[in-house]
């Protein structure tokens, strides 16, 4: 009876004992689970009918941007393929076949494979025309390799979210499956925030 | 003639509705679960899920059925029916309700399949065999974790049935019969055994909780320590047995609560008996759902402590002073 000399010191406890004749705390303990019953879920009905937008400061999916007037802004700069730290941008600027003089600087090819990319952001930051932004879009799964290989002309077209729109929150989405892929089409008229 | 063929009939409803039931349940107790834990529960097959009992169905029917290579091939296979079989005897003396007329035929039925004098001593005896399918399972594995578990259930066993034998004894000196179609009878008129018997309800229900393995007394399939427990190493079908055998064990129990302490089908006149029945059952199924999503597990030696000094001397005396207000 080596563990017992602690009951020396024993007090009778009517109230814990009639806590525990009447099971007080384990009731307690039943009105929170059922109060959490019915209580709104956390859970994000990804990606069938909600998925989250992030904020603008995120960093997913390149994107290249145009001014108002619809012209592109990208210079061919080079700059962006300088910095990244895994050199996975090819930029060629437009070459002067004419002999004439080309009056405004576009890239010929512009090319990033996402394989390398760690969407650093480095090349945003690089970027002196405000041309090349890390959009919104993460959902880059594909089935083969040449899908993560992007040119120009894919980079151009606008994204599914506008800069404008400021995120943070979830809304409804719809899930298109074809055979090229999955894609989730957000709809971002229709928000709800989550917590 | 007519009397055999109506048992045929009854037997073959009785046992085919208890073998669907563990299929909502499952998904009952998914849902439930989920919304306690502040998530959805099942929601992808279906609309809310609701078809996932059936695909789990499909997939644990095309599971490859494993026999370990040390494993007692003979027990192993034969345990998982040896723990099914009584949760489905059980229901032969089970009543559902009184007489009722079937329509369009004129004839009266018995909502039971039998009355059996000695009803509520058949339905323990019977319920406690089940424990031998979980003890040869755990054996027959050859492996650590189903062998602890398999231990585990056959000292739970002899630690609880006797504090749940005796919490009916109370409803029984009560009643003075032991069949229980008389016992649910002696309850009409809100009579119900819960008023008279307050401490063997309580006794009955925490013995019933460890009777059946569910938490807070779920130690021998103790996930968080043995792994699964007993069925630790079963896959497919014979799984889904002991699965089967869990609910339907969880059934019984509610369903024997009901008809010992809380009236059977006795209720206000505006609805039948049968739906009272079933309501108060399904009340108790949430009930016992609910806690295991609520309570922690006890500790192996607390929950023997539990049985033997709390509730089997607990159980005496309200032999005991049960016996004294009669005489």
């Amino acid at each position: 009876m080596n563990g017992n000399h602690h009951k020396n010191n024993y007090t009778f406890d009517l109230k814990g004992l009639l806590k525990k004749v009447f099971f007080v705390d384990l009731i307690q303990g039943l009105f929170i689970t059922f109060h959490y019953t019915f209580s709104k879920t956390i859970t994000m009905k990804y990606p069938d009918e909600e998925t989250w937008i992030p904020y603008r400061r995120f960093r997913g999916l390149h994107t290249l941007n145009r001014n108002k007037e619809g012209k592109e802004l990208c210079v061919g700069c080079e700059l962006c393929q300088k910095s990244c730290p895994t050199q996975c941008i090819t930029v060629v600027p437009m070459q002067d076949t004419t002999g004439k003089g080309i009056a405004d600087r576009v890239a010929y090819r512009w090319e990033i494979n996402l394989l390398r990319c760690m969407f650093c952001g480095l090349c945003e930051d690089a970027c002196p025309t405000d041309a090349l932004k890390l959009g919104r879009a993460y959902e880059l799964a594909g089935g083969s390799m040449q899908r993560h290989l992007l040119t120009k002309e894919e980079l151009l077209a606008p994204q599914a979210i506008p800069v404008e729109f400021e995120g943070g929150v979830i809304v409804k989405a719809r899930l298109e499956a074809d055979e090229t892929g999955v894609k989730i089409v957000p709809d971002i008229s229709v928000q709800k925030r989550w917590w | 003639m007519i009397e055999l063929l109506l048992i045929g009939i009854k037997v073959v409803v009785v046992t085919l509705i208890v073998f669907a039931l563990p299929l909502p349940l499952t998904y009952i107790e998914r849902k439930v679960a989920g919304h306690i834990q502040v998530r959805l529960g099942p929601y992808r097959v279906g609309p809310h899920g609701i078809l996932q009992p059936f695909a789990d169905m499909v997939k644990l029917m095309f599971k490859e059925d494993i026999i370990p290579a040390k494993a007692d091939p003979w027990l192993f296979r034969i345990a998982p029916v040896i723990a099914m079989v009584p949760a489905f005897a059980v229901f032969a003396t089970i009543p559902f309700g009184e007489k009722v007329t079937l329509p369009f035929v004129n004839y009266e039925v018995n909502l039971y399949i039998s009355d059996m004098d000695t009803g509520i001593l058949y339905v323990l005896a019977i319920a406690g065999l089940s424990v031998y399918g979980i003890i040869l399972g755990g054996w027959a594995s050859n492996s650590k974790y189903p062998l602890l578990g398999g231990l585990r259930s056959s000292a739970q066993m002899i630690s609880y049935e006797l504090a749940l034998s005796f919490a009916c004894i109370g409803v029984v000196m009560i009643v003075n019969s032991l069949s229980l179609v008389d016992i649910v009878k002696a309850q009409s008129g809100w009579h119900w055994n819960i008023l008279y018997q307050p401490v063997g309800f309580v006794i009955f229900f925490i013995a019933g909780l460890a009777e059946i393995n569910r938490i807070p007394f779920d130690l021998p399939e103790d996930e968080g320590t043995l792994g699964a427990g007993y069925h630790a190493e079963y896959s497919s079908m014979r799984f889904a047995f002991f699965m089967l055998t869990e609910y339907v064990a969880m059934v019984s129990m509610s369903i024997l609560i009901v008809l010992l302490f809380l009236g059977g089908w006795d209720g206000p006149a505006f609805l039948p008996g049968i739906v009272w029945f079933l309501l108060k059952v399904a009340m108790l199924i949430y009930f016992i759902i609910w806690t295991r999503f609520t309570y922690p597990r006890y500790r192996y030696d607390q929950l023997m402590s539990i049985g033997w000094k709390i509730l089997l001397p607990l159980s005496l005396a309200n032999i005991l002073i049960t016996g004294l207000i009669i005489i």
